[in-house]
């Protein structure tokens, strides 16, 4: 799912000090699961907001509201009062959802209050790790289930490459070398000899490199 | 065995001498006379001049540039060029560029993160990875076409090489990983620099088992401590390197206005355990920003004269 | 980030038959409290009453 992070308080506080009213709105879905963006930090958003207003005496309304996802229209429905009554909008949904709401309200600013990083997992709870990057053109088949594109940092297709160490990536001691898994899970297989199989140069222009991907089903 | 480019190191490899390489950094500089003196300090001791390509990420004068300035000089550079900072446009046209210059020979490498570097925060590339640029050189030298199929009207003539790294990790898919160099058309290979005498003949065991030293030329790394300090740092700090206990406290036990010399013998007598190596083919000398010390490790390791090829 | 003292919060695990103890936490904590005095946010508050009352006054 889709990873943020809360951007630093004060760089948010920068961005809504100005206006005079304010809707905290939070995104309930994957911004939820990391704690970041959830209607419930939507609310706790707005309490510290308005604590920082109080102490530096600015006068600023500020409400808090959320709904399921801020990537859907229908979800939109239950808060069209409170967004059409808005003079801006903190949004806590990841970069797609900001979009989303500023596309709506063409009039209203709309603000990000959280840094979209990345597609991961939950590996544990309070713990996300990137193991995508929707690169159009999935390899796991051929690489046992680990991505070489989100996993090394060099994106390297047929690796690893001579900074390998103890499993680990040169560039951090805490970062697994993404082809020593790919290795284990080759071996755990039996299907070592797929290693030595040249893997074919990339088609980028799938990635994000072919500029904006969209998708489109025929029969709708 | 047919010699098919201009390339001073193919020339001296297929007729069966052994060869010399060694590598120099080219300044953090627009001014090109610190590269071409390092040149001239080692031109009669080796047969090749591996100019280095932003190495560690630190941003210095192109390799490309200083290995035409080199050859402006007479010299026989071999560009060096990573898969980090340049996508498969600018890298075949900078193979072109090279052969324009009559640059005779490449080594392709992957790169170092540009987290190692002075611009941490920028973009890196890897469009391709070093296989795919090992086999992109061969196919517009061979095929004589660009990688997307179009005709090259001259094709580049680059002899092709790569690099290995018998100690990272994991130690077990080293030798499968030069065969697969070798597959994608690796014609020579220079090794990360070797300290652990023993675990590079292991590898080159393995390597001789699959018969991979008849289908490519391995020129092991060599590069001489200056003091305890950076054998002790090398060990520490750089991924994938490998430094015995045994080279820290030899280099421990000498005073230290004597380590330099010491790390010169050590490195002198590596080269001569490594010639009775089955399958080694030369030698590849990195003695960087200590360039001046290369012709008496190639002397005193009875490797001068470098033959004449013609 | 907002100015509050960390040492305000605290969070004590306890169940409901620890009446006794709960007593003892509301005591000692009320006490620290007291002695730290009122939030900064208390304060601002006031401020805000206060010119609220004086706008009131002159209006």
């Amino acid at each position: 799912m889709i990873i943020g992070e809360q951007k630093p308080f004060d760089e948010i506080w920068e961005m809504v000090k100005d206006h005079k009213q304010l809707l905290v709105f939070g995104c309930n879905t994957c911004v939820a699961v990391c704690h970041q963006g959830g209607n419930k930090e939507a609310e706790i958003l707005a309490s510290l907001l308005r604590m920082r207003a109080t102490q530096e005496e600015i006068d600023i309304d500020i409400i808090n509201g959320g709904i399921e996802r801020q990537c859907e229209h229908p979800f939109f429905e239950s808060a069209k009062d409170l967004l059409d009554k808005s003079e801006a909008v903190l949004s806590l949904a990841c970069g797609i959802g900001v979009q989303f709401v500023a596309e709506k309200y063409m009039n209203t600013p709309v603000y990000p209050a959280l840094n979209t990083t990345f597609l991961g997992d939950v590996k544990a709870d309070g713990l996300y790790t990137e193991k995508c990057q929707a690169c159009g053109d999935c390899v796991l088949g051929v690489t046992g289930g680990v991505c070489p594109v989100s996993r090394c940092c060099k994106r390297i297709f047929n690796g690893p490459c001579g900074g390998s160490s103890n499993g680990k990536c040169e560039i951090s001691k805490d970062l697994d070398c993404a082809w020593q898994l790919v290795v284990d899970r080759l071996e755990a297989l039996g299907k070592m000899d797929d290693y030595e199989k040249l893997a074919p140069v990339k088609d980028w222009s799938k990635d994000r490199a072919g500029g904006p991907r969209s998708f489109k089903l025929e029969d709708f | 065995m047919e010699i098919k480019t201009n390339s001073k190191l193919e020339k001296v490899l297929k007729n069966g001498h052994m060869a010399v390489t060694s590598e120099c950094g080219p300044p953090r500089s627009s001014d090109s006379a610190g590269i071409i003196k390092k040149g001239h300090l080692i031109k009669d001791h080796v047969d090749c001049i591996n100019i280095t390509d932003n190495q560690t990420s630190v941003t210095r004068l192109c390799s490309l540039a200083a290995c035409i300035h080199l050859k402006n000089e007479g010299l026989e550079p071999a560009l060096q060029m990573v898969c980090r900072d340049r996508n498969r446009i600018a890298l075949q046209s900078d193979i072109l560029g090279a052969a324009s210059f009559g640059i005779n020979s490449i080594l392709c490498l992957s790169g170092d993160h540009q987290s190692f570097g002075d611009h941490p925060s920028s973009q890196n590339v890897f469009d391709l990875d070093s296989m795919q640029l090992i086999q992109t050189a061969r196919y517009m030298r061979d095929e004589g076409k660009f990688l997307g199929g179009d005709e090259i009207k001259e094709p580049p003539n680059l002899f092709v090489g790569a690099a290995a790294n018998p100690f990272a990790d994991p130690f077990h898919i080293r030798v499968p990983r030069l065969a697969k160099k070798i597959a994608a058309g690796a014609e020579f290979i220079q090794t990360q620099c070797v300290y652990n005498l023993d675990k590079f003949e292991l590898w080159m065991k393995g390597v001789v088992e699959r018969g991979l030293h008849e289908k490519v030329f391995i020129l092991p790394g060599i590069t001489p401590m200056r003091s305890v300090g950076m054998a002790k740092y090398m060990a520490r700090a750089v991924p994938g390197m490998d430094v015995p206990k045994e080279l820290i406290d030899r280099l421990s036990g000498v005073p230290k206005d004597k380590q330099a010399e010491e790390g010169i013998t050590i490195a002198v007598e590596a080269i001569e355990r490594l010639k009775e190596c089955t399958g080694v083919k030369g030698f590849h000398i990195m003695a960087i920003e200590w360039e001046e010390k290369v012709p008496e490790i190639v002397e005193r390791s009875g490797l001068y004269p470098r033959p004449d090829v013609g | 980030m907002i100015g509050v003292n960390p040492e305000r919060v605290e969070f004590y695990n306890l169940s409901a038959a620890q009446g006794p103890r709960w007593a003892e936490i509301c005591t000692e904590f009320t006490e620290k409290i007291i002695t730290m005095g009122p939030s900064p946010i208390w304060f601002a508050l006031q401020k805000k009453k206060q010119s609220a009352e004086t706008e009131k006054q002159f209006a």
